[in-house]
């Protein structure tokens, strides 16, 4: 009876041995994870994507502007979702001084890259096609008081320079002091960057409402809703999660990774995701009930348009998506330790995103039925191809564990 | 009931991880381990199986739900129907917010009731401490001594083995 106890004792005495620790200390270890490639395949089916898109674009442009430019508005919608999600993610990491995330954290810092692609969409949107939002063409008086004001060509314009110096700082300089702390070791850099992340919790949360407002919301710009900031944010928590669980399962793949980020991780991000749909019904339906209950026509006709004919089925849809499945699909442990459940929610709920943001985008565009052809398709391929892209390429600019945090310990040992 | 039981102390919680994998290895009876704080992943390594307290959450939360539909929908469209706003009386986006603080009272009293009765815990329950360190800087490991085959020297060498600082062998009230 005592050989097998003595010989489990030899192999290292615990469960932490058993799922075989790589040593991060090892050159040969941390070389690997700095040279981080990903294969030339998953790079060329992105590359097709993009190409797909680009060729829509460039085709649609002269053939069905209108859906084309809406869909490129989601798409841009989209992106500065996953990639402010990510930054926002990376903040409450630091703010909550969480040591369990640790292992993950370069996976929302690669998706911070598509930041930029995103406002250039939008941004594309604003200069080039600014006639998608109808008060651009508004009389002077037709839109009273301050909302006159608020909504004019040259201030919209001044606010987005605005909105994307704020996070693009905000990204430099978080994503900067994560990258050379694997370099130097500085504890330093985790302390600013828990200052830097309360700033920038502060700042997000103004000018994410406000860009919502002015990018999304103005596109009906007599109805209004004074919870879509925060509606707008819960979806960008969902699908950030999403993507997180996503790209980190993939990473999975990697045999030296799978012994790094475990089943716990996978776990805990679960959790998030779960909690993070429900947050999102909540305020889904905060924003839904009160526009019922005081039955207002100029708020009621939001509802109304998409309630009527086949936008109607979009709308039920959306709810389910988004927490239906996944608050039902996770609830059970099992099925959140689970990568191929855990995936396939984080699947739905990206999709879901995207309909979310269709349901807000879409209705202004063709209001009698949604349209959905090759256009849209198309715009939304070449998202996904930008996003798979670009977070690749972003995964092989830094190490892909954060080498000299300090939680890294704390993070490896990490158990449910 | 009272059963023969072999209680082994320790003082480090690799050693608690290790004698209770060890144990289960060697198909002792675990009957419960005495921990001054969580220790994670001892649970897997005593091999005890999962908490059952998720289905009991979940089955409270959905019988609240469902009651709060109900006497909802018989207060205000049954029994006293009011005409709110010309709303039909039926309007279920009404009944969401309480039917949700409900499920929530539901499931969360309920399940630490339902914790409190499986682990016969009640108010003025008096302690079984096995080992007064088990609060403070101690770890203890309880095993049945189920039959014949259960030989406590080996079982000694065994739990000597993770430097254990005290093991012995008594009688004690069992909690199933």
């Amino acid at each position: 009876m005592t050989g097998e106890a003595l010989e489990f004792r030899a192999g290292g005495g615990g469960a932490l041995d058993a799922w075989a620790e790589p040593d991060l200390g090892n050159p040969w270890v941390r070389q690997h994870l700095h040279d981080f490639r990903a294969p030339a395949k998953t790079q060329r089916l992105w590359r097709t994507f993009m190409i797909i898109g680009a060729a829509t674009l460039a085709l649609g442009l002269f053939v069905a502007p209108g859906r084309v430019w809406a869909a490129v508005l989601l798409a841009g919608m989209y992106l500065i979702g996953l990639g402010l999600g990510g930054l926002f993610l990376v903040a409450m990491h630091y703010l909550t001084a969480a040591g369990w995330s640790v292992v993950i954290r370069r996976v929302p810092e690669a998706m911070v890259s598509l930041l930029p692609a995103g406002l250039l969409a939008v941004g594309a949107v604003l200069v080039l096609h600014p006639s998608l939002y109808e008060w651009i063409h508004a009389e002077t008086g037709e839109l009273i008081g301050f909302k006159g004001f608020w909504l004019s060509y040259g201030f919209l314009l001044f606010r987005a320079l605005l909105f994307a110096a704020v996070w693009l700082g905000f990204a430099a300089v978080m994503l900067g002091h994560s990258r050379l702390q694997d370099f130097d070791g500085d504890v330093d850099h985790t302390r600013r960057n828990v200052a830097v992340s309360a700033a920038f919790a502060v700042c997000f949360a103004l000018s994410y409402w406000l860009a919502n407002v002015d990018w999304v919301m103005s596109l009906e710009p007599h109805w209004f809703s004074t919870i879509f900031g925060v509606y707008n944010f819960t979806g960008l928590f969902a699908g950030s999660l999403a993507c997180t669980i996503l790209v980190a399962h993939w990473l999975r793949q990697q045999p030296l990774l799978r012994a790094i980020i475990r089943d716990d991780h996978m776990h805990d991000l679960g959790k998030l995701l779960l909690g993070a749909c429900t947050l999102w019904a909540y305020i889904w339906f905060s924003q839904y009930m009160l526009i019922w209950y005081a039955n207002i026509p100029e708020e009621t006709v939001y509802y109304v348009q998409r309630q009527a004919g086949a936008w109607h089925p979009l709308f039920l849809m959306n709810p389910i998506l988004n927490w239906v499945i996944p608050f039902f699909v996770l609830l059970p442990r099992g099925c959140k330790r689970s990568g191929s459940v855990l995936t396939r929610v984080a699947f739905v709920v990206l999709v879901g995103h995207w309909l979310d943001l269709y349901l807000m985008i879409f209705p202004s565009v063709s209001p009698d039925a949604p349209s959905f052809g090759l256009w849209e398709a198309g715009i939304a391929l070449g998202a996904a191809g930008v996003i798979g892209a670009l977070i690749l390429r972003a995964l092989g600019r830094a190490a892909l564990v954060p080498l000299k945090d300090p939680y890294l310990q704390e993070s490896l040992n990490h158990h449910q | 009931m009272s059963h023969r039981v072999f209680m082994s102390i320790h003082k480090r919680e690799e050693d608690i991880l290790g004698i209770a994998r060890a144990a289960r290895q060697e198909g002792l009876n675990i009957i419960d381990i005495y921990a001054p704080y969580a220790v994670h992943g001892l649970d897997k390594a005593a091999g005890f199986r999962p908490s059952r307290l998720p289905i009991v959450c979940f089955l409270l939360g959905l019988t609240g739900a469902g009651l709060k539909v109900w006497f909802e929908f018989w207060t205000t469209a049954v029994n006293w129907p009011i005409d709110v706003g010309g709303k039909p009386w039926n309007s279920w986006p009404a009944f969401v917010p309480v039917t949700f603080e409900v499920m929530v009272l539901f499931a969360g009293v309920g399940t630490v009731i339902a914790l409190f009765i499986a682990t016969r815990l009640w108010p003025g329950k008096r302690a079984t401490i096995p080992f007064p360190g088990v609060t403070d800087d101690h770890f203890a490991l309880v095993l049945e001594e189920r039959d014949a085959t259960f030989d406590p020297g080996k079982v000694r060498a065994l739990c000597e083995r993770y430097n254990a600082v005290h093991v012995e062998e008594r009688e004690q009230e069992i909690v199933p």
